[in-house]
Formats: C-alpha cells, structure tokens, sequence
C-alpha cells in the first residue's frame, strides 16, 4: 500500500466538455426534470441564461472523480462539501484539479476545484479521505 | 426586503413523505455511464465481488439519483413548468431555480439489490440581496438508509432562487 499524497500534492487535472448528450444522460438518470438541462429556448427566453446549464451535481461528481482516480484504492472518500460559484454552460470546457491542504493521523482533505478554460471558478469544493 | 411572505416561511420544517428506492444494477450502471465512470465494479458483478463486494457497487454520489427520484417522480400534473416538482418549490416570486452548496457524508456504500430510503427535511429558507435582484436560499437535508437500517449518506442541500 502506498502513502497517501502529502500537503500541497496536485491532483492531474481532469478535462471535462460535456456535451448536449451527456448533460441528458445525466439528467434521465437521476430523473433530473429541470429544463434548464435540455430544453434550449426556454433556458434562453425564460431563464435569461445563454445556453444550457451544465448540472451543479454533475460537476460535483467530476470533483469526486477528480479525486478518487487520483488516490484509487488507498483511500475512501467520508464526506465532501462543494459549493457553485459561477454558472457553467454547454461547450465549456471545465479544468477539474485538486490539492492536499491537510493531512491527519487517519488520512487527508483535499481542496477540489471545477474552473473553465478562462479560469472562472464554477465549483469548489473539500473532500477528506480516509486510509484502507 | 421581504420576499419570503408568511405564507411560504410555513413551508420550513416541513417533512415530506420517506421514499423508498429499489436499486437495480440498470439503475447503477446508467448513472455510472452518465458520469463518464469506467471502473467494471459499477457494471460487471464478477469484478465486484473480485474486490470484495456482494454485487455491483454504486458510484459514490448515486444517492443524489435516489433524492431526486424521491422529488420528482410524480404525475406531470405535479411539476412546475421549469420542470421542478411542485412539492420541493414554496411560494415565491422568485422562480428561478439554480444548485448552491451540498454537503455530504459518506456510511456504508449502495449495492445492486439494496432499499434505499431517503427521509427529507425542508430546513429552512433565508433571503440576500444578489447583484440582480433578490436571492432565496432553500435549505434541504436528506438521510439515507438501507435495508438494514444501516447510514449510507447525509446530504445537506441548499437550493438558490432568482
């Protein structure tokens, strides 16, 4: 079993363009209804946004999955918070990273983070792990 | 100030009806599709019980599939015209629904064959003023348990209005 990363460690940054087809998979999934994930006039002419709104939750999961492809089996995730900071839109291309900010006796947290490619923040979030 | 009228702050401290979830290896494998997951314990039980599970395992946000199946699978008539079952929305003028902050704290995981039950909580609601107009913050909590009463997550959700 190897260590677990030490404070200050990076993730690999994880690149995500979710397409029109992977923002309905997610939402038929779930049995997510919001239209605001599909339906393109009414996100525009109801909602006032400009295109279809890439799923808060599913950005959360890349946050997980950002860290849990990096650590494998050396640790399990306990608890994550995240919160969205800016809106992400259909054709963003999202940079998902991660950095150790702590360590403990029984594990790590890690500072997670969903930006776009001009560097807007759209999610952040902090995961702690513990050993196997 | 004020959106929040009387008549929608009775909606805090509402409980809403528990739901039971029966997860099929479908349903794990069409969310574990949907978020791009690889790993062959989400969709191939020989591999799951090669790493020591009694079947296919959940990916671990799966519960967020089980809370909005609890919401939202109702007749037609009892959504809102954005979508958004018209249980989970109060009173407001604010309609404008977006995801704010969620808080999550992982138990035991989900396997195909499991009962997930979700009891859930309107906590409360408070008011900010945005940059473009009133904001009303929804507070959810959810707890899921399976079959054998044992703690699978706590989600602490907060829905934003606008």
């Amino acid at each position: 079993m190897s260590a677990l990363p030490e404070v200050g460690a990076e993730a690999p940054i994880q690149v995500r363009t979710p397409t029109a087809l992977d923002l309905f998979m997610f939402s038929a999934s779930a049995w997510l209804l919001h239209r605001i994930h599909y339906d393109t006039p009414f996100t525009v002419e109801h909602e006032g946004h400009p295109g279809l709104l890439i799923h808060g939750p599913l950005q959360g999961v890349y946050l997980v999955q950002t860290a849990e492809r990096w650590l494998g089996d050396r640790a399990r995730l306990v608890s994550i918070d995240y919160r969205h900071l800016a809106p992400a839109y259909l054709g963003d291309e999202l940079q998902c990273g991660g950095t150790v900010s702590a360590t403990y006796e029984e594990g790590i947290e890690v500072e997670l983070w969903v930006r776009k490619s001009d560097g807007t923040l759209t999610t952040s979030g902090k995961a702690r792990f513990v050993k196997r | 100030m004020g959106v929040i009228t009387e008549e929608a702050r009775l909606w805090a401290n509402r409980e809403y009806p528990s739901f039971d979830f029966e997860v099929t290896a479908t349903d794990i494998a069409k969310f574990a599709h949907a978020t791009g997951e690889t790993n062959p314990i989400h969709f191939d039980k020989e591999a799951a019980r090669a790493s020591g599970y009694p079947d296919v395992i959940a990916p671990t946000l799966f519960t967020y599939v089980v809370r909005m199946h609890a919401s939202a699978l109702v007749p037609v008539d009892q959504l809102e015209p954005d979508g958004s079952p018209s249980a989970d929305v109060p009173p407001l003028p604010t309609r404008r629904a977006m995801a704010g902050e969620t808080k999550v704290v992982l138990g035991v995981p989900v396997l195909a064959g499991d009962t997930i039950t979700v009891t859930k909580l309107l906590a409360e609601m408070y008011e900010k003023e945005g940059r473009s107009g009133p904001l009303v913050f929804v507070e959810m909590e959810f707890t899921f348990t399976n079959q054998r009463g044992e703690l699978v997550a706590r989600e602490n959700f907060t829905r934003i209005y606008r």
